[in-house]
């Protein structure tokens, strides 16, 4: 693995009685691609809440580029180079597609005039809804909301992108046009963790796979020794406790 | 010729009122806050202007800036500590602090100025200039101004959201401020910025209302409150444009009210007020719809 981006050291969060992260430790690369899989209720949202700074842990660290970013709030960890979309995309639904990632450009990625109108109009190239530029953001269908959600990310300037299902919910051709979009991504030197359902999006694409289940990781290496490793096969398949959604 | 006074008379006393609401319909509309207290301030305002002028003697004009620039800074700190404490704690609890709040100012109000009533001292001449539209239709400039003044402030803040950068930023948190802190975005200075800007217009709207009349302690909550709230749910809650067509629908109706006896003024407006919550509870214009 090439030098450390992000690194959480032993945090842990509850909510009352229900764990959301257990002691997690996890080191992102530089340039890596990682997965994240596991079921319904392992903490998944919660670990990037966790990693964006939506959530602030009960105890352990957070660090990026070797900087403690434990205490900033998400718009400063945002400033300071993570990128995250949501789930259900999240747009900006009065402004225009445009706007959308014009608010990012300049407000995460720190650009002023010139610079934040190119860098808005180079995420919308790069995710392909540069035709949508002024459609209201309401206006957009499932996949090119999810294209914004990206496309609003990457106009902060990322370090690290964190993608949150974006696969979910969109048929096979449109899952491989959004993979190549973060291989795309990905190669020019931003790290991507990724959680994703649809497990063949992500075996396409990542070069490390971890599982999460109640707030711990139960499997982190290859993606394909992950996937048969019989502990991570059975919280899959027998361990799924059901709780609340992740 | 009289109902012809009336409706003239009322749509001028319309920007009068579009001016008491447009910064209550942009607390709500940005950071969900209705401020209860939203009157009292513009009375504070009036009260400011009434000190800075007793104090440095210097022309009325001079002192509407002074006013304005205090009046954003109190605007900026309040929300950044009170409000905002509010807000952490769900939007329902900023109802009861802005209520407290409304309650502490009006007090304040009446133990350091007394419950008597004050003007802002503008010359008479300024007051009382007026022309002539017709045998029976007299105009006072003064109104004019107000009228063209509310105007301005509404053009000006329609530019400014909509086509500044920072005015953008505030449409994002106003739209979704956790996706906006995603976006970098500090929401909680922008909801200060926003709050600024209200307050501003909270110290142009007092000063109009001192220089037409005279203010008391009570003149925040029974009038200027009352007539802003009418006025931004006729219009249509979060709209700018709105705020002035209920600001003048609530002054059209007032003065026919008055046409017709003298004790209807208020009674009319207030069935007007009645008329739209019932038959079109979002306003007479609708806002944009969300998905």
């Amino acid at each position: 693995m090439s030098e450390k981006l992000l690194e959480l050291s032993h945090v842990t969060k509850r909510f009352g009685r229900v764990v959301i992260a257990e002691d997690l430790s996890l080191a992102v690369g530089a340039a890596d691609a990682i997965g994240i899989v596991g079921p319904n209720g392992a903490g998944k949202t919660s670990l990037f809440g966790l990693i964006s700074g939506d959530l602030s842990p009960d105890a352990g660290r957070v660090s990026l580029a070797g900087r403690t970013v434990t205490r900033l709030d998400a718009a400063a960890r945002c400033r300071a180079g993570i990128g995250r979309t949501y789930q259900v995309p999240r747009p900006f639904a009065g402004m225009t597609v445009f706007e959308n990632v014009l608010v990012a450009a300049q407000q995460g990625g720190g650009l002023r005039r010139k610079a934040s109108y190119a860098a808005a109009g180079a995420a919308l190239e790069r995710t392909g809804i540069a035709g949508e530029a002024n459609l209201p953001a309401s206006r957009l269908g499932l996949l090119q909301r999810k294209r914004l959600e990206i496309a609003r990310a990457l106009a902060t300037k990322p370090r690290l992108l964190l993608l949150d299902e974006v696969a979910g919910g969109l048929t096979d051709p449109e899952v491989t046009a959004l993979v190549d979009i973060v291989r795309g991504i990905n190669a020019e030197g931003i790290a991507v963790v990724w959680i994703e359902h649809v497990v063949r999006a992500l075996t396409s694409f990542v070069t490390r796979l971890a599982c999460l289940h109640a707030g711990q990781f139960v499997g982190d290496g290859a993606p394909a020794e992950v996937l048969a490793s019989p502990r991570v096969r059975e919280v899959y398949l027998g361990g799924d406790r059901g709780d609340q959604k992740s | 010729m009289g109902w012809v006074n009336a409706i003239i008379q009322g749509i001028l006393t319309g920007g009068l009122y579009a001016l008491f609401a447009c910064g209550l319909s942009l607390m709500f509309g940005v950071m969900r806050v209705v401020n209860l207290a939203h009157g009292d301030l513009a009375t504070v305002a009036g009260y400011i202007g009434v000190g800075v002028i007793a104090a440095t003697r210097i022309p009325f004009l001079w002192s509407v800036p002074i006013v304005v620039v205090v009046m954003a800074a109190v605007g900026y700190v309040l929300q950044r500590t009170l409000i905002q404490a509010a807000l952490r704690r769900g939007e329902l609890t900023t109802l009861i602090v802005t209520f407290g709040l409304s309650m502490v100012i009006e007090n304040g109000l009446l133990q350091f100025f007394s419950a008597n009533s004050r003007g802002l001292g503008v010359n008479q001449a300024i007051v009382g200039a007026s022309f002539s539209l017709g045998p029976q239709v007299q105009v006072a400039w003064l109104d004019v101004v107000i009228f063209a003044l509310a105007v301005v402030v509404l053009l000006g803040l329609q530019y400014y959201l909509s086509s500044t950068k920072y005015g953008r930023l505030i449409r994002a948190v106003a739209d979704d401020r956790e996706a906006a802190q995603l976006a970098g975005a500090d929401y909680r200075h922008v909801f200060g910025v926003a709050a600024a800007i209200a307050f501003a217009t909270v110290a142009l709207a007092g000063t109009a209302y001192g220089m037409t009349t005279t203010i008391d302690p009570t003149t925040g909550t029974d009038t200027i409150l009352l007539f802003a709230f009418a006025a931004v749910v006729i219009g249509g809650l979060g709209s700018l444009w709105g705020t002035l067509l209920g600001g003048v629908v609530l002054g059209v109706a007032q003065q026919v009210g008055a046409q017709l006896n003298i004790s209807y003024e208020l009674l009319a407006g207030y069935a007007v007020f009645l008329v739209v919550l019932v038959v079109r509870p979002q306003g007479l214009t609708a806002r944009r719809s969300q998905s």
